[in-house]
């Protein structure tokens, strides 16, 4: 008996009305809530070629044509005791679909407006977080170029910003709400559409889908992204926001500009979830990213980060400088800097708490960060 | 605070916003004038389901905040003529959280809340 599985929810009202699917070998279905059998939730699915199911996820075609406007007759039911959770077992259905009491009425669009802008548009068609980036390097001006270097180092530094962005915004929601998220993969994205007219623009997608509501954690994300370029055009006031966001976060945002003014551009960029009803935009010109750096750069301790230990002293080495300590989250190694406390007379085996900044070197090219974490107090448990 | 409904911990999340200012809100009811029945959250109606919604969304109470999203609603099968239900809530009624497509919200209602007495409940 074929089976399908739930990928994701389109309408949402106390529970999934209408939502997409997929069989075991990769079809694609859509199922529409219909009366209930013998108490049990109960679903209208067809097959549907992607590129109708794309229209109507872009909100281009209505679910009646959606469903009743396909190359193949079939249809089927579905019953869902176990919630969908648990494949629904499809049931053939007899006679002609769109003789059907099931079918919706005529009118049902998932958006009430055609969405112009590029990421909202995309947005929509994926059901999933989209970010449009567009940059204008000097190899731009004549045709849609760009060099290799500039679109690894834009995409590396706009992924790691996004990172820290993220795990800002966690840790400002309560520990139960944190819990509650799943987090895996949460702030990672995929280049999607590589190409498109005018200054070199490079479309993103959110790595996971949405939750069935449409929602992705990612937003988190990009609207602490947003915050750090609300203000560009005021360095003053952008120093604020930067402050109130000292640490990895301020850290990558700054090596970013940096990355900006070395490479002669500025940066727009676009995101949008399949829920919104219009995309949010910010940029920053190569004019703006400029005095702002300069007058960061003269903030100490801008991005690092305070992190505290607690555990048994592993290793100390007084000439270099150099510690190990097993926390019950892990082993941490770290080093002393110049005009740090001393080592000396810390005994190995014995308990500690060691308050640390951790600071991030961005390692160009590699695409990953050297985090040092540096002692700045220590005293016995 | 005491929910209408048992809450799980950490619910309802910290995004959702205290309804501190009156919110016009729609929800679709079976029966017209509505009855307590209508507002029952799906673990209510169901109280042995699997939800692929989280526990706290299922123990929520879906509305619009748009009329026109109310009216697409109506169009699709299970919930073909159902009654389009306006409430006016008032300050201290409990949270709401945006949860959906432009207009979905949930709303976790406060148990010493009539909804059906004080949320000047209309169907339109």
């Amino acid at each position: 008996m074929n089976t399908i599985r739930h990928t994701a929810t389109l309408f949402y009202y106390d529970g999934p009305q209408v939502f997409e699917a997929r069989d075991e070998i990769g079809g694609h279905y859509v199922a529409v809530m219909v009366e209930p059998q013998g108490g049990l939730d109960r679903y209208l699915v067809a097959g549907i070629a992607p590129e109708r199911l794309r229209q109507f996820r872009a909100g281009l075609l209505d679910l009646r044509s959606l469903l009743t406007e396909r190359a193949v007759a079939d249809w089927f039911l579905a019953l869902a005791p176990a919630g969908l959770n648990v494949p629904p077992e499809l049931q053939m259905a007899d006679g002609s679909l769109a003789d059907s009491p099931f079918l919706p009425d005529a009118g049902f669009v998932l958006h009430d407006r055609v969405a112009e802008d590029l990421a909202l548009r995309e947005a929509r068609a994926r059901n999933n977080l989209v970010l449009e980036l567009a940059v204008e390097p000097p190899e731009a001006v004549e045709e849609h170029r760009i060099r290799v270097g500039t679109l690894v180092g834009l995409l590396n530094h706009v992924q790691m910003l996004v990172k820290h962005a993220y795990g800002a915004a966690l840790r400002d929601l309560a520990l139960s709400t944190r819990r509650a998220i799943d987090r895996s993969n949460a702030h990672l994205l995929d280049v999607v559409i590589p190409a498109t007219g005018g200054s070199f623009r490079v479309v993103l997608e959110a790595a996971k889908s949405p939750d069935l509501l449409g929602q992705n954690e990612l937003a988190r994300a990009l609207e602490r992204v947003d915050a750090l370029f609300d203000k560009v055009a005021n360095p003053e006031l952008a120093a604020d926001v930067l402050r109130a966001n000292r640490g990895h976060l301020a850290g990558a945002y700054l090596r970013l500009l940096r990355f900006l003014i070395q490479h002669k551009t500025g940066l727009r960029y676009s995101w949008a979830g399949p829920t919104f009803a219009t995309q949010r935009n910010r940029s920053i010109s190569e004019g703006e990213a400029a005095p702002l750096v300069s007058l960061l750069s003269g903030v100490s301790n801008l991005s690092s980060e305070s992190v505290y230990l607690e555990g048994t002293l592993e290793e100390a080495d007084v000439t270099k400088r150099t510690w190990r300590i097993a926390t019950a989250d892990g082993k941490y190694s770290g080093e002393v800097k110049q005009g740090g406390p001393s080592l000396e007379g810390l005994k190995l085996g014995d308990a500690y708490k060691f308050s640390c900044i951790e600071e991030i070197e961005a390692q160009e090219g590699a695409g990953r960060e050297q985090r040092t974490l540096y002692l700045i107090e220590h005293r016995p448990v | 605070m005491n929910y209408l409904e048992p809450l799980p911990e950490g619910c309802p999340p910290d995004e959702a916003t205290e309804i501190s200012v009156p919110w016009e809100v729609f929800r679709l009811v079976r029966t017209n004038p509505p009855s307590r029945d209508d507002f029952r959250s799906q673990r209510a109606e169901k109280p042995d389901a699997v939800f692929r919604v989280s526990e706290c969304q299922a123990r929520g109470l879906s509305v619009f905040t748009e009329r026109s999203d109310s009216e697409r609603a109506l169009k699709l099968p299970r919930l073909r003529g159902r009654v389009i239900c306006r409430l006016r809530l008032k300050s201290g009624v409990g949270r709401i959280q945006q949860t959906g497509p432009p207009s979905h919200h949930t709303w976790w209602p406060l148990a010493a809340y009539d909804i059906l007495a004080d949320s000047g409940v209309e169907t339109v």
